[in-house]
């Protein structure tokens, strides 16, 4: 075939790999070229990364899965019985496959996969064993698709509402209904488990991911057909903004004031957003400092538990986060959990669940929990601690509580937490919407990474929101947080309540508080610096760790969450690369990402 | 049948550039895996492994894109695409919808292929095709994501269409300056090509005004068996069992393919003749196992007294857009961009 034309999307692709070079450490393009031979620049920009060299023996292999899928019961196998990982690296998605199917339908325990039928395993058949290899040079990995079990262990309430709690004494088992009284029923286990689950092995874990064409950010952007006020509205919000920026105050305030009026004519989300960051930018040109982030905390609990139930964010990120520490977890006898914001420990029941339903019996679990002091000093983590125990001592799970209390995680040291060899005891370090607090404090978060890595854990699991809010710009800052609390909004005004309700309100407030530090605060103060995966994920890559692919199985049971849970169905799962991000419609808003200790790293 | 002898493998191989033919092989493999026997999907898989990117409001080559939910009712989205002038690097979010300013500029109404059931306006396959559009066309580009099957059959993804045709035809922002009207194509490729069709059939009837329809290898269909049919079954990507899979997954559920959403010139069609159709671009891939069922839509719109262009390629596989690196894709662009051209 003549290629006589050569297309400039190549050059595109090209230009993109040699600026990607942040300073901070190697990048994975980088490595990639190093590697010898350069990626498909075509198939790049479209969404596969394969090098050229590899090019005929994917072809190869594409042919003999093919002539091995004659039959519809060998596709139906893939489709239903396996676990897909990282449809971007091809090379590996088809390997592994084949894998799979040249493995059919053998049992051999020694090898590092086995496969199993979900419904067989359902219906009491000998439970399969799952084995993970983290190995950087294993090529394919199975793990058995549990997925009933982590959905119904989901709280939609409070795992343990307050009032049931205080007399439990007496009860001999602690009904869960995670499922809270205003969604459906939970459904029968063969339903949520129909026949297509999706599931296959997956190639390793390597670093290799797909940047996306673009080294520069990304600005995505939803708009709901605006009106002309949204616009003008918008457009005077950004004018105040850029006028604060130069210290123009008078004019400043000025227009905070006309964005007043206009965001009174608005109604819904547009409005509501409007009216916080109008008000966040008068304290930010007033010097008003908020309330002290901190001592609010317990208050910011409060607000977090609201937001929790009024939209699928947080639950996304427990769940998608719960099913790569279960992963991780497959084998081990003694796991150990360190949650770096315990807050309402709201993850953790689901979890305990699931390992007591794990195949072969639940490992003894043990729970480090930190937070901040409380203002009241009462010890709000003892009290999360214990109800977590017995929650865990219902349900027959081996459980230990140990509470932390840290102004700041750069005040850890792994040996604080009596941490047991890796041999004993697997240890999953997990961060929700932590680690972007550090990014105000020099040194921060490169001492947590380190002492994450101290802790040598199994897997890190990382949620944070999708944005960059933390550019030194701050008309940048105001933008990007602009677009995105204007999707979160939205997304909250689609979620099927009815307008004030309290969740919806409180809801609203606990997002209000995050736009206040983001447009009004500097400094120490600015706590919610977010960053997009993008970034976090060079941060981490240069850090020493390397990603852990999440697969088609958290995906297919975050999108059912979803479904579950959510009132309207904006709502999307994407795959990214390994990671899984939700987002509202076109727009991801949260990115759960998984690590390990890059190969020889693990001494340190 | 399905292609799973060595002779078949290797003649799909021999007419495509090798990392096309990966490629689409990719998509045959993974598109077998979520069609299930009982018409059943695997929405979910297919999901995850569709790679999708997000629109991007930074101007990358030239163009930027960002996505609007034209109806909140069924969350219908659209991803528009721009040219960025050329002075600004970062269009602002009130820059978006800012009117477009030349005398004349075409807006294309895009419809994503993947035979009613696959792919997304954020696929990244489409949304390279549709920025190269884009640049090509000197026009902005509105991808339409439409609702698909089979959990949405026939008339959705029409009715999709014709909402976003109708919300296009009334931005103000998008008129060309000369008669303060929306210059509107249909484009679209696979399933798109077909639902260009009959939303430009709908526009008709209604007196919204298109300008010009194009059709890349529109999916079209019938009950009887053609000869490319049978003769290119299982050959280049493609089987007759999938194709008649998408069909009973999208039309109506008692109805064959004879129905007119398939076959509009057959025998439960609907002639367009002495009505005011659009001129037609149809471009055909000689390989492409229905291209006598895409010939025979163009021959219908030309026995109507209808303004068609035919394309034939007689060594193009389905898919052959999706990469610019061979000569059918260019030729495609060339006939495309002077189709469009306000000096037609």
């Amino acid at each position: 075939m003549k290629r006589d034309h050569q297309e400039t999307i190549g050059k595109k692709a090209e230009s993109s790999s040699s600026s990607v070079d942040t300073g901070k450490g190697k990048s994975w393009f980088e490595d990639d070229q190093d590697a010898g031979g350069g990626m498909d620049e075509l198939l790049a920009v479209l969404g596969y990364k394969i090098k050229s060299s590899d090019m005929a023996d994917v072809a190869q292999k594409l042919e003999q899965l093919e002539m091995v899928l004659g039959s519809e019961d060998g596709i139906s196998h893939l489709a239903s019985d396996t676990v897909h990982y990282n449809p971007s690296d091809l090379s590996g998605w088809v390997q592994s496959m084949l894998s799979e199917c040249n493995n059919l339908p053998s049992t051999d325990l020694d090898s590092s996969f086995l496969l199993s039928s979900n419904r067989d395993s359902l219906l009491g058949q000998p439970p399969a064993i799952t084995s993970l290899d983290f190995s950087s040079n294993s090529h394919s990995k199975v793990f058995t698709d549990d997925s009933e079990y982590d959905l119904r262990a989901i709280p939609g309430v409070a795992a343990f509402p307050q009032q049931e709690f205080d007399r439990s004494n007496d009860r001999k088992r602690m009904k869960l209904t995670p499922i809270g009284s205003n969604i459906a029923p939970a459904p029968s286990a063969n339903s949520l488990q129909s026949p297509t689950a999706s599931s296959t092995s997956s190639s390793s874990p390597q670093a290799m991911a797909v940047s996306g064409t673009l080294s520069e950010p990304t600005r995505p952007i939803v708009l709901i057909d605006s009106q002309e006020t949204g616009v003008r509205l918008v457009h005077t919000l950004l004018a105040c903004a850029k006028e604060t920026q130069e210290e123009n105050l008078e004019l400043a305030d000025a227009l905070v004031k006309r964005i007043g009026l206009l965001a009174a004519s608005q109604t819904g989300a547009m409005r509501k957003v409007a009216t916080y960051f109008a008000e966040a930018l008068a304290r930010r040109i007033y010097k008003i400092s908020p309330q002290d982030y901190r001592l609010d905390s317990s208050c910011l609990d409060t607000l977090e538990m609201h937001f929790y139930e009024t939209c699928p964010y947080l639950k996304f990120a427990h769940f998608t986060a719960n099913q790569a520490i279960l992963e991780a977890f497959a084998n081990a006898s003694r796991v150990h959990v360190i949650d770096f914001g315990l807050k309402q420990g709201m993850q953790w029941p689901a979890l305990i669940q699931a390992l007591a339903l794990r195949p072969g019996g639940p490992p003894a679990f043990r729970l480090t929990g930190i937070g901040p002091p409380q203002p009241d000093n009462t010890d709000a983590l003892q009290q999360v601690g214990w109800k977590l125990a017995q929650l865990a001592r219902t349900i027959g799970v081996e459980f230990e509580f140990r509470g932390f209390v840290a102004n700041s995680l750069a005040d850890l040291d792994a040996e604080m937490l009596g941490l047991l060899p890796p041999e004993v005891e697997a240890v999953a370090v997990n961060s929700v919407f932590e680690l972007h607090r550090l990014l105000g404090r020099p040194g921060g978060i490169d001492k947590v990474l380190g002492c994450i890595k101290a802790m040598r854990p199994k897997i890190v699991t990382v949620v944070e929101q999708e944005a960059n809010h933390n550019s030194p710009v701050f008309l940048d800052r105001f933008t990007e947080a602009l677009h995105y609390y204007s999707s979160l909004f939205d997304s909250l005004e689609g979620s099927g309540l009815t307008p004030r309700s309290q969740d919806l309100l409180m809801s609203e407030l606990y997002l209000g508080r995050h736009i206040c530090n983001v447009v009004a605060c500097e400094g120490a103060d600015r706590v919610e610096r977010h960053e997009t995966l993008a970034q976090w994920r060079t941060r981490l890559d240069s850090a020493g760790f390397d990603p852990v692919h999440l697969g088609s199985n958290a995906f297919k049971q975050a999108s059912m969450l979803l479904a579950l849970f959510a009132g309207g169905d904006g709502y999307r799962v994407e795959e990214n690369n390994g990671c899984l991000m939700l987002g509202w419609h076109t727009r991801p808003l949260i990115a759960t990402s998984a690590w390990q200790l890059a190969a020889g790293d693990s001494q340190q | 049948m399905a292609g799973s002898n060595g002779v078949n493998l290797n003649e799909s191989k021999r007419v495509v550039p090798l990392n096309t033919w990966v490629l689409i092989s990719n998509f045959k493999l993974a598109y077998n895996l979520l069609r299930r026997p009982d018409g059943t999907f695997n929405r979910h898989l297919a999901e995850f492994l569709d790679r999708k990117v997000p629109a991007n409001a930074n101007p990358v080559d030239g163009v930027f894109s960002f996505d609007v939910i034209i109806d909140r009712g069924t969350g219908l989205l659209t991803r528009i695409y721009r040219l960025a002038d050329a002075q600004e690097s970062q269009p602002n979010i009130v820059d978006l919808e800012k009117p477009v300013n030349s005398e004349v500029v075409p807006v294309i109404i895009f419809f994503h292929g993947g035979s009613f059931a696959h792919s997304s306006s954020n696929s990244a396959i489409y949304d390279t095709l549709c920025r190269r559009l884009v640049g090509l066309c000197k026009a902005v580009v509105v991808s339409v994501n439409y609702r698909r099957a089979p959990e949405y059959r026939y008339p959705c993804a029409y009715d999709d269409g014709w909402t976003a045709l109708k919300w296009v035809s009334s931005r103000t922002w998008l008129q060309s300056k000369k008669d303060s009207k929306v210059n509107i194509y249909l484009a679209g490729d696979s399933s798109g090509g077909n639902i260009v069709h009959h939303v430009a059939s709908r526009a008709v009837e209604s007196g919204i005004d298109v300008l010009g329809n194009i059709l890349l290898n529109p999916m079209f269909g019938g009950q009887e068996r053609t000869e490319s049919e049978k003769r290119l079954d299982g050959k280049y990507f493609v089987t007759l069992q999938d194709r008649d899979w998408y069909w009973r997954a999208f039309l109506p559920e008692r109805e064959d393919r004879d129905h007119p959403a398939c076959n509009p010139f057959g025998p439960k069609g609907k002639s367009l003749e002495g009505m005011k159709f659009p001129k037609s671009l149809v471009v055909v891939a000689g390989l492409d196992l229905v291209h006598d069922r895409q010939l025979a839509y163009a021959e219908g719109l030309k026995k109507a007294g209808q303004d068609v262009k035919l394309l034939y390629l007689e060594q193009a596989t389905i898919g052959f857009y999706l990469l610019p690196n061979n000569n059918h894709f260019h030729a495609v662009m060339d006939e495309i961009s002077e189709f469009v051209s306000p000096n037609c």
